[in-house]
């Protein structure tokens, strides 16, 4: 417990004195404040067109109406590709700034085992993805506030909330084959390369009708479901998912712990 | 239990390059061993395998007689390492990543951190972030985080890298003093004899990953090589009769004459004699005793010879 919680500790601190902590954050409260623009775009038109603001492309984007149920829609599908993005590089630098400050060999030879503090690292990304995840709901429903959306309910409201946290989870679950990559690639580039990768063979996936299968579509499958049942999503989907966590977790863990470690 | 640090036919290969190959050393309690080699020459590795960092080829490596391995983190309640060039969190402060240590090595005692901060001089630099200290402040820094336990054994890599003529005295008298005073056994390693001479109790010397030499450093004195160095003006009668007296004499570099044999180099008045009698008299009568560097850079070029 000591050694957990000393191990915490330190990943807080390291996080907090980082730069990179506030810039994800920045980018967090950018994203909804682009998706209330597009809204602005849609529900008052001339006005933007006026305003000289992306006027006829942003026009053309054609996501539906402008409101409520189309705004929450579309957050929670944000979510999960900018998750995947956002997450994946924050594990990247939780655990890749290690090698590349070369400050991993500290963590070596101390009387805490090095799962624990693999663990503690994996904790500190998740708190710091859930923060992100609140910070992007709940400025979003400040914009759509500020911009009156119409259709408000909190009924509608609370299911989206409940997706759009799910949607959020199961992107956070993908963490762990990240901070993996960092371990074994020792550094930031492997990992951010293997998110792109992901992103990549996401999208092919969809294509070929494999999404339900593969791991980095399932989330943005999940945001797209709606309520009307319509998930090409199957309970094997999320099995697939968690055992990729698992795995990722498990092979970062014993990377820490089997591998030569420079 | 008198061997604190022990290894057994160590090894580690890359591929084809042997790193290391069959390191067996010990070290006793209070003992400050240097670990002396060429840059290359297995130094690093050899610490990595004793704190369990890599795994070695073949061969174990004991600490207290508890075999070293990845897993067993309770070792190093009482180890205090460096390893290659020490690096802290830049953008946290002296203080905090001492802090974070304190923490991570179980000190209860919050005032640790100031103690070794007094104790290492960082207490100027103590608020600064760690990316801008100086090379010799970042290496204090290191051996703040390696020594604020105040562990029962150090294993340092090279510890006085980085560091001014004035820090590395500093830093000798902290070791010397934490071995003989406090009984810390010491493992560390360097690639200049001169310096580790001066306060390690035993030296290993690594070439090219194995273990070539291990000598007390009392004895060094009695291995470094003498020699008497004579010139004259008439030099090719000076030859002449030392060698009819029974001398070998070699030139060296600058026309100097050079004689080896113990008879000379223990009694060099009785050739000062000899020459003058024969009306000779030296310009020059020297005997000369081989520096750390030579005798060191001798012991590894004898070694590859013997290859």
């Amino acid at each position: 417990m000591k050694s957990i919680s000393a191990a915490l500790w330190s990943e807080i601190l390291k996080v907090r004195r980082s730069k990179i902590f506030w810039i994800t954050i920045l980018v967090f409260l950018f994203i909804p404040f682009m998706m209330g623009l597009l809204m602005f775009i849609q529900k008052y038109p001339e006005i933007a067109s006026k305003l000289g603001m992306i006027g006829t492309k942003a026009s053309m984007l054609r996501f539906g109406k402008a409101d409520w149920l189309t705004y929450l829609g579309l957050l929670t599908q944000t979510v999960a590709g900018i998750g995947l993005i956002g997450f994946g590089f924050v594990t990247s630098w939780v655990f890749g700034r290690e090698y590349s400050d070369h400050t991993a060999k500290d963590m070596l030879a101390l009387p805490v085992s090095r799962s624990l503090i693999v663990l503690s690292k994996f904790i500190v990304v998740a708190i710091w993805c859930i923060l992100l995840t609140f910070i992007f709901f709940v400025f979003g429903l400040i914009i759509g506030g500020m911009i009156h959306i119409s259709g408000w309910s909190y009924v509608m409201a609370l299911h989206y909330a409940y997706r759009f946290t799910a949607t959020s989870m199961l992107t956070i679950l993908l963490c762990t084959p990240v901070g993996f990559f960092a371990s074994y690639g020792r550094g930031y580039l492997p990992p951010v390369g293997f998110v792109i990768f992901t992103l990549i063979v996401a999208q092919f996936s969809g294509l070929v009708g494999l999404g339900p299968y593969f791991p980095w579509a399932i989330p943005g499958l999940y945001s797209v479901a709606g309520s009307a049942g319509n998930s090409q999503l199957a309970v094997v989907s999320y099995i697939i998912l968690f055992l990729i966590s698992v795995l990722g977790l498990i092979g970062t863990v014993a990377w820490w712990r089997f591998a030569d470690q420079y | 239990m008198d061997e604190i640090i022990k290894t057994e036919n160590l090894t580690k290969h890359y591929g084809n390059v042997h790193a290391v190959e069959g390191v067996s050393l010990n070290v006793k309690k209070g003992e400050i061993y240097g670990f002396l080699g060429l840059n290359g020459a297995g130094k690093t590795t050899t610490i990595r395998m004793l704190l369990g960092m890599i795994r070695p080829f073949s061969g174990i490596s004991f600490i207290y007689s508890k075999r070293v391995d990845a897993g067993s983190y309770d070792l190093w309640k009482n180890v205090g390492y460096l390893v290659e060039v020490p690096y802290s969190y830049p953008e946290l402060t002296v203080r905090e990543n001492l802090e974070i240590i304190r923490r991570l090595r179980h000190i209860s005692d919050a005032k640790s951190v100031d103690a070794i901060i007094d104790k290492l001089r960082l207490l100027p630099y103590q608020e600064r972030r760690a990316g801008h200290l100086s090379l010799g402040n970042a290496q204090r820094l290191g051996l703040a985080k390696a020594l604020m336990h105040n562990p029962d054994i150090l294993i340092l890599d090279e510890p006085a890298n980085g560091l001014d003529p004035v820090g590395i005295v500093e830093i000798r008298e902290l070791l010397r003093n934490l071995a003989f005073n406090n009984g810390v056994t010491i493992f560390i390693s360097s690639h200049i004899l001169g310096e580790i001479s001066k306060f390690a109790t035993r030296i290993g010397i690594i070439h090219e990953g194995r273990l070539i030499q291990e000598v007390n450093t009392n004895q060094l004195d009695k291995l470094c090589r003498k020699r008497l160095l004579l010139n004259a003006v008439d030099k090719k009668a000076v030859i002449a009769i030392l060698v009819k007296n029974g001398y070998s004499v070699d030139f060296i570099d600058d026309n100097t004459l050079e004689i080896k044999s113990d008879r000379a180099i223990n009694h060099p008045e009785e050739i000062a004699t000899m020459l003058v009698h024969a009306g000779l008299p030296p310009t020059l009568l020297k005997v000369e005793e081989e520096d750390l560097e030579s005798y060191f850079l001798r012991t590894i070029s004898t070694d590859r010879g013997a290859k």
